[in-house]
């Protein structure tokens, strides 16, 4: 079987205007110049703090907001600007799977609704074959479907999740975009969930955008990973080959500051003074440069274009250098 | 309250009186619900030293906040403190009237918590709610609690010190707002400082500036610290000694170094082996089946026996104490020193998991 390219972004571009007082608005970059393609039963990990635009991609790939400019192409077709009967159709082909299953399921509705809902929207299923899906559904994830007709409080955080993961597989995906997707859940959970989602992907061949920050899940699940900062990728390339070697210092610090369990292991970090800019107000040159320890006057100027660094494409300008100096930080 | 104090104990061990902080010994703490009764901890034993870093850590609902609550005498009226022991700096917290205890758990106990946009007021300046602090508990005039706050900012690394006091803590980041209150907490020199999860609502990066900073504050001061968190790669980072708690109990404490590598409650040995950090390359996780008992459903027997791999008809029926580890020949294992490695189960793991985790974690 050859690889099925299932997403295609190109340069993709978000702009918002804010209003800072009446006379006054703001352009500001959410988004500049994303470009992967993502292909089935493959995962791309999109790696950052708040602020780095994470949630406005999540948001442009799931067809909820249209780019500023750029290109998306999802299963083979144009999705950038597509009109209602395509966006209906599109919509189908990905899904989304968020943060927090206490706020993403709706208290009032009943776990059979909530999974039958998008069946009643785009399909016209009979009711009882509707409610047989459902229960499929609820069993391929973990649940007992006898616990259909209960509500969202009565479960626990993990079984919420499994929920939302069931409800955003009903209409049988390609491309699933999950947004933190274990990190409100504690840790013996959390391999539940993360189980979960290999199982699926290697059932289904679902393509897996996985947002998070924290970096030993997304090594665990990620094959390629998309460090961003500031709205811009600062570095895409195997999961390999960016924790064995990190070439932007971004990634390097990242690294550094996960806390690892292994006590013996108290490393030296790379310590990161200061905090993220705003994205209203972003530095000069390389929008890393201020917390950066390895800035020079050139950083300070001159913005870095995402460059391929030995197969790694990185946007900095001592990608070399930062790469050969020292060994990983652990 | 009830208590029953038992003055022997701290009588005859030389070790405990003279330089354990805090000395808790078999505190339950119990809710009065609609539903009866609803014991949330129980026999809970800790000691602290002066200047130590203890990690609490447990997944939610296991009884850690309750715990530090308790000591902060900030429990709801429908809940009762039972011990046999609850002891701060030589205090008797069960039966010190209520005012005499305030000044202490203000003057030399603090709190941190999770949300620092929460635990900040959103109507007042930062400045004035740092005054706020050193104005009850130290007083002086108001420009020296002024110079005082500029002090205390500029030292949790706020930039700008003097012109951050007339902001507001929506005007400041997360970060900013967590550093707030901890210059709010160490504003009274506390001999105890009890993080509640300080970086779970943070940014990695930002969460390493505040760990360190609380590590520093910790050392120049000679501080005791507790940390409670459920994030074990926290907790391995800070912490000299640790506590895991599951559903109310405390199950495993010893030495960092020695819970890590060689836990001894299946709890303790599972929840280290669902941590993604310890199976690079591989695409399952060994999971823990089932979720933490809630109120109405505790087992009979060990709490955790019907999660358990382990778990034996003896772990069916009785409810197993909290039993030391330590080799025969370890000195420390009959000393009753607080450094032993004690877990509550009736069949602790043998193995060693440094062996194979050395070669794997660090590829």
């Amino acid at each position: 079987m050859s690889v099925e390219q299932l997403m295609q972004a190109e340069q993709l571009v978000q702009t918002y205007t804010v209003r800072q007082g009446p006379f006054h608005t703001a352009h500001l970059r959410a988004v500049q110049g994303v470009s992967f393609t993502l292909e089935a039963g493959q995962t791309l990990a999109v790696v950052g703090e708040s602020g780095c635009g994470k949630s406005t991609l999540a948001r442009m790939l799931t067809l909820i907001e249209q780019p500023a400019s750029g290109r998306l192409t999802l299963c083979g077709r144009d999705a950038t600007h597509p009109d209602r009967t395509q966006l209906r159709a599109l919509r189908r082909e990905v899904q989304m799977v968020f943060q927090n299953p206490y706020g993403s399921l709706n208290p009032r509705k009943t776990i059979s609704t909530i999974l039958e809902e998008p069946l009643v929207i785009n399909t016209d299923l009979s009711r009882a074959e509707r409610r047989r899906q459902a229960r499929d559904m609820m069993e391929r994830v973990g649940l007992r479907p006898d616990a259909a007709d209960r509500y969202p409080h009565m479960f626990s955080g993990g079984q919420r999740q499994r929920i939302a993961v069931a409800r955003a597989l009903m209409l049988q995906p390609r491309v699933m975009v999950l947004d933190e997707p274990v990190s409100a859940l504690d840790v013996s959970v959390q391999a539940q969930v993360l189980n979960l989602l290999n199982d699926l992907q290697d059932e289904f061949g679902l393509a897996y955008l996985f947002i998070s920050h924290d970096l030993s899940v997304v090594r665990h699940v990620a094959d390629r990973i998309m460090v961003m900062y500031l709205g811009r990728p600062v570095e895409i390339g195997s999961r390999d080959a960016v924790f064995e070697a990190p070439r932007h210092p971004y990634t390097r610090a990242l690294l550094s500051a996960t806390p690892s369990v292994d006590p013996d292991a108290r490393h030296q970090r790379v310590a990161l003074s200061g905090e993220l800019p705003s994205p209203l107000d972003p530095p000069p040159g390389c929008a890393f440069h201020r917390r950066c320890p390895w800035a020079t006057e050139q950083c300070r100027q001159q913005e870095p274009p995402l460059r391929d660094v030995e197969g790694v494409d990185v946007a900095c300008h001592h990608a070399e250098r930062i790469m050969s100096t020292a060994a990983t930080p652990a | 309250m009830t208590s029953t104090i038992t003055t022997s104990t701290a009588g005859t061990d030389p070790l405990r009186s003279s330089r354990a902080l805090l000395d808790i010994r078999r505190l339950s703490v119990s809710f009065q619900t609609r539903n009866g009764i609803f014991p949330a901890v129980s026999d809970i034993d800790m000691t602290l030293n002066e200047g130590e870093v203890l990690g609490v850590v447990g997944e939610s609902g296991s009884g850690k906040s309750v715990t530090m609550l308790a000591m902060m005498g900030l429990l709801p009226f429908n809940a009762t403190i039972e011990a046999e022991r609850f002891a701060f700096a030589d205090h008797d917290m069960l039966t010190l009237p209520d005012r005499a205890r305030r000044r202490l758990t203000g003057n030399d106990i603090a709190m941190i918590f999770q949300e620092p946009a929460t635990s900040l007021n959103p109507s007042f300046t930062i400045g004035y709610q740092i005054d706020e602090t050193l104005k009850v508990h130290e007083g002086g005039r108001r420009r020296q609690r002024r110079e005082r706050a500029v002090e205390l900012l500029d030292r949790v690394g706020i930039p700008a010190p003097r012109k951050r006091l007339g902001d507001y803590p929506h005007q400041l980041s997360g970060g900013m707002n967590q550093r707030v209150m901890i210059a709010i907490a160490i504003a009274c020199n506390p001999r105890l400082l009890i993080a509640d999860e300080p970086t779970t609502a943070l940014d990695v990066t930002i969460q390493a500036q505040i760990l360190e900073l609380l590590l520093q504050l910790q050392q120049e001061r000679g501080m005791a610290m507790i940390l409670i968190t459920h994030d074990m790669g926290v907790v391995a980072e800070a912490a000299e000694r640790i506590s895991v708690m599951y559903a109310g109990q405390l199950v495993e404490t010893g030495r960092a170094g020695e819970v890590f590598h060689r836990p001894r409650h299946p709890y303790t040995g599972a929840l280290l082996d669902a941590l993604p950090e310890r199976h690079p390359g591989q695409a399952r996780l060994p999971t823990i089946p089932g979720v933490v008992p809630g109120i109405g459903d505790r087992p009979t027997g060990c709490l955790f026996n019907p999660r358990c791999r382990f778990a034996r008809e003896d772990c069916r029926q009785q409810r197993p104490e909290l039993l030391t580890m330590g080799e025969a020949d370890d000195p420390r294992a009959t000393t009753g020193h607080a450094d032993q490695h004690q877990a509550r189960c009736f069949h602790p793991l043998e193995t060693d998991v440094s062996a194979d985790r050395d070669t794997g974690a660090r590829s």
